[in-house]
């Protein structure tokens, strides 16, 4: 039933009898230096169908969608679109081959109403000027086909996130788009606006058209997909039945059955705690709780891991224990010391280490050579600075010992480090925050987006200098990085930490559970 | 040999500038009606005698003693990614109220002239102050309210001129203040000329010219070598790392500000002190926007800086013998335009050109190829994106990308 070659026939360029599939993927590899782009990706999309794709983050789901819309081109494979192979120079050619892309972050103009939005690019024109009427009938015979309900003179800016969305795929549908790639259309959405965008979705399929739907959460994923494919580390794992599978079948496939392999077994945890969360909450503008009452403490020689889905209120927690965030309630404690008030400067000062989620942003000076990267977040102590000067000979040297010690791979200290891969960039930081021997490590992401060498380099680090006493914090996506570093596993989801689980025992299914919310606390620990 | 290669093509970009801008300049000269080798050839011209030779280098470094140092108080805001075009009415409030106070107090020789420098700089940091306390406390943009900032600094420059601080006659043409009583004229260099046996010019070379060196090496030591040159540097190259890194970026804009405002309170002093002793309607304007361009120029560099601001100051001089030849004046302000126009696009092409080594250079040492930018995405967004994905405009300085985002 799902099936439906009918829609496809009756479409109005059809005639011969084509192929069922919209979109088909073959053997598709995209190589970016040094990180897990995509690997022999096999995909085929069924037309008039909702098909799902699900992977972790930094599987290479996003490298895949730019793939198909064309923002680069694949080093290797097929991409046909109904059944003829077809190569995308840019988005214009894939749109112009009917495929369009609404984006995870809206590209909308505020101050512009719905209308100009949609026609934005595109505009129907008599006599030099926008035929508002011709755009306004367009736009009502699309909203009142696909049931968006949208009002081409509302202003964006008074929408809510729900219609902003629905403005986007009318964008994409007024460019006579026969499939949609949707790029974790629900990451913004409330629970009401994810039944409203799945009613959308029927209306699409209804019409015909076909839906590429990317995701990481498994519930969404079997009540709205007609087929699953997952990814994983960057390729195909393989298809699902959304009917049949089960959720833990699914996470299973997502996260991979292999045992974990940064295995670290005897426990080195002493008893003085380093760091202590109490009742740790963080708001966000609008006053909503990112961090809800968090309560954790870290041992010296222990490493904590948090798990949990994107978005759930890691990243802010992380800032929050830098000092880059405020507090709105809670205390945070090093070792005996109230250090809730203190800036970041002063919090690196006494001894906490950072390895950011995102090395680019936050921890690198991409235009600066290797020796001032060297420097960063350590300005004010040896062997960076001498009194109120920068020591550009000890900087240089231990920068030197750096790449010695932590395999580094470039010309010299002088290299910027831009020129470096993303694991030698990554390297360099594990190796800049360890050189000045942190009490507490706080790691985001330690091995995201580094090739397998420089993984396993990183995984040796982390539990080096966690028996020599350091307390880590450690927020992953990898859950097979969690449950092989951590001594204790946090799983947070909504702001909450909402389970604790024995490492030594858990699953990479049953984490998925607790991620997902699909398992109760109860059954934790 | 690397060091050289980055020094060579620091250096191309200003040169390939210079030379566009040359060449277009002389399409335009062509254009109406002027033979472009015979301007370039008045303009090269300092004079037959010894005596007029001396002169005209006297008249250059004058002229680019301001220039130097309006570049320098650009360009520290530069660094940090800041735009600071303020500069203009920074320096014209400065050196109105320095002068004012200059007058009013009797003072020993070079105490007299610390505190008029003093002064200049208070004012011109206290005007570019409100600019970093307005972007740190309400989000303003440092473009919007240093432009507005200008308009309000001239209209208070003309009030104060006019009424509270007017020292000429009631009914002369030229308004001015009072003038400097002679303690605080800073004397000329013209006496080291003529140590070295040069022909004594008419014009005096501006003791100042001492100040701005010194100034100049003092703010590329600050920035090159001290910490807070560091944080600052840092939050030019990426505001959100050097706050994870521990820097307070509030308290870096205000101080910034401050630190770019008081260099720009030096500005009008050179003239002040050592030619017009009295700020008036026909004191020299224009010298905060022509630190932009000298600013752009000079890559940030205080060297280049240096060299930049002889260079306008060289231009400058040829609109005189110009218009004796009968050649629009006018050129010169063609070719600063051009320049300006010209090293923004070749500053661009050299830091690609720049980059694009340094890949090279990393790609041979790993044997894998480089990760730039937060997308590894050589075929897409490329270098005109940022890690964000937002579209950066560039200015072609260093450092300057991440706060001037559209």
């Amino acid at each position: 039933m799902a099936q439906a070659p009918a829609a496809g026939a009756e479409q109005p360029d059809g005639g011969a009898p084509r192929s069922p599939y919209a979109v088909e993927l073959h053997g598709i590899t995209k190589r970016f230096p040094g990180v897990v782009a995509n690997k022999d990706i096999e995909l085929s999309v069924r037309r008039g169908q909702v098909h799902a794709i699900v992977g972790e983050n930094g599987a290479g789901k996003s490298t895949l969608m730019k793939t198909l819309y064309g923002e680069h081109r694949p080093d290797e494979g097929t991409i046909l679109v109904d059944g003829r192979p077809v190569q995308f120079r840019s988005p214009a050619d894939a749109i112009a081959a009917g495929i369009g892309m609404v984006h995870q972050h809206f590209m909308l103009a505020d101050n512009f109403t719905v209308l100009e939005n949609v026609v934005l690019g595109s505009e129907p024109r008599k006599g030099g000027r926008l035929d508002r009427d011709a755009a306004r009938r367009r736009i009502d015979e699309i909203s009142e086909r696909y049931g968006l309900g949208l009002r081409p003179d509302d202003l964006v800016e008074d929408l809510g996130v729900g219609d902003r969305q629905r403005v986007e795929i009318a964008k994409v549908l007024y460019r006579n788009a026969r499939t949609l790639i949707l790029d974790e259309p629900t990451a913004v959405l409330v629970p009401q606006e994810v039944d409203e965008l799945f009613g959308n979705l029927a209306e699409l399929k209804r019409e015909g058209l076909t839906v590429i739907f990317i995701s990481h959460k498994l519930d969404e994923v079997r009540k709205v997909a007609d087929a699953i494919t997952v990814i994983r580390r960057g390729t195909t794992v393989g298809d699902a039945d959304p009917r049949t599978t089960t959720a833990k079948q699914l996470a299973e496939m997502m996260v991979g059955a292999e045992l974990p392999t940064p295995e670290t077994r005897s426990s080195t945890v002493r008893q003085t705690p380093v760091l202590r969360l109490q009742g740790v909450t963080v708001a966000s503008d609008a006053g909503r709780p990112l961090v809800d009452a968090v309560d954790l403490t870290v041992r010296e020689g222990e490493v904590v891991g948090i798990a949990g889905v994107e978005g759930n209120g890691q990243a802010e927690l992380v800032e929050a224990v830098m000092g880059l965030r405020s507090l709105a309630a809670g205390s945070v404690h090093l070792g005996d010391e109230d250090i809730t008030g203190w800036t970041t400067r002063a919090r690196r000062e006494a001894g906490i280490g950072f390895i950011p989620e995102d090395r680019h942003r936050q921890g690198m000076l991409l235009d600066a050579p290797l020796w001032e990267n060297r420097i960063l977040g350590h300005q004010t102590r040896p062997p960076a600075a001498k009194g109120p000067f920068i020591d550009r000979k000890g900087a240089r040297g231990d920068t030197e010992r750096i790449m010695r010690d932590y395999d580094v791979r470039a010309p010299g200290p002088d290299t910027l480090a831009v020129a470096l891969s993303g694991g030698n960039q990554q390297k360099l930081i594990v190796g800049r925050e360890m050189s000045a021997a942190p009490r507490l490590l706080i790691a985001a992401h330690p091995t995201r987006g580094v090739d397998v060498g420089a993984q396993s380099v990183i995984w040796e680090l982390l539990k080096d200098a966690r028996g020599e006493g350091m307390g880590i914090v450690l927020v992953s996506a990898d859950l097979d990085e969690l449950i092989g570093l951590s001594d204790t596993l946090h799983v947070m989801l909504r702001g909450r930490l909402v389970a604790t689980v024995d490492p030594r025992r858990v699953t990479p299914e049953e984490l998925g559970g607790h991620m997902t919310g699909a398992r109760t606390a109860a059954g934790a620990a | 040999m690397n060091r050289l290669r980055s020094t060579g093509l620091a250096l191309l970009g200003p040169a390939l500038a210079v030379l566009v801008a040359l060449v277009i300049s002389a399409l335009v000269i062509a254009l109406i009606g002027e033979n472009p080798l015979r301007a370039l050839q008045v303009m090269t011209d300092l004079g037959d005698a010894p005596s007029q030779q001396v002169q005209s280098v006297v008249v250059i470094l004058n002229r680019a003693v301001p220039l130097f140092l309006a570049g320098l108080a650009v360009s520290i805001a530069f660094r940090m990614g800041l735009f600071n075009i303020g500069v203009e009415g920074q320096y014209r409030l400065a050196t109105i109220v320095a002068a004012a106070v200059g007058a009013a107090v009797a003072l020993p020789g070079p105490l007299h002239l610390l505190l008029v420098i003093v002064v200049g700089m208070a004012v011109g940091a206290l005007w570019a102050g409100i600019v970093g306390v307005l972007k740190v406390t309400r989000g303003v943009s440092e473009v919007i309210s240093s432009i507005m900032l200008n308009f309000i600094a001239l209209g208070l420059a003309s009030y104060l001129l006019t009424g509270p601080f007017r020292g000429s006659p009631e009914g002369a043409s030229i308004i001015t203040t009072t003038p400097l009583p002679e303690s605080a004229w800073f004397p000329g260099l013209n006496g080291l000329l003529g140590a070295f046996g040069l022909a004594e010019p008419r014009t005096e070379l501006f003791g100042f010219l001492l100040v701005a060196v010194v100034v100049g090496i003092a703010i590329a030591v600050l920035i090159q070598r001290t910490r807070f040159g560091f944080d600052l540097r840092a939050t030019g190259i990426s505001a959100s790392a050097a706050t994870a890194s521990g820097v307070d970026a509030r308290r870096m804009v205000v101080t910034t500000m401050l630190l770019s405002g008081a260099v720009a309170g030096l500005i009008g002093l050179p003239d002040l002190l050592g030619d017009a002793r009295a700020f008036g309607t026909e004191f020299t304007a224009g010298l905060g926007f022509l630190g932009i361009a000298v600013a752009l120029l000079g890559r940030n560099n205080v060297l280049g800086i240096a060299l930049a601001a002889l260079l306008f100051a060289f231009l400058d001089r040829a609109a005189l013998p110009l218009q004796f030849a009968d050649i629009p004046a006018s050129v010169v302000t063609i070719i600063q335009g051009t320049i300006v126009l010209a090293v923004v696009i070749a500053n661009e092409i050299a830091r690609r050109l720049a980059l694009r080594s340094a890949e090279r250079a990393g790609a041979e040492a790993t044997g894998a190829p480089p990760d730039p930018g937060g997308s590894a995405d050589p075929g897409g967004p490329g270098p005109g994106t940022g890690p964000d994905g937002g579209h950066r405009v560039r200015t072609g300085v260093p450092g300057s990308s991440e706060e001037a985002r559209a």
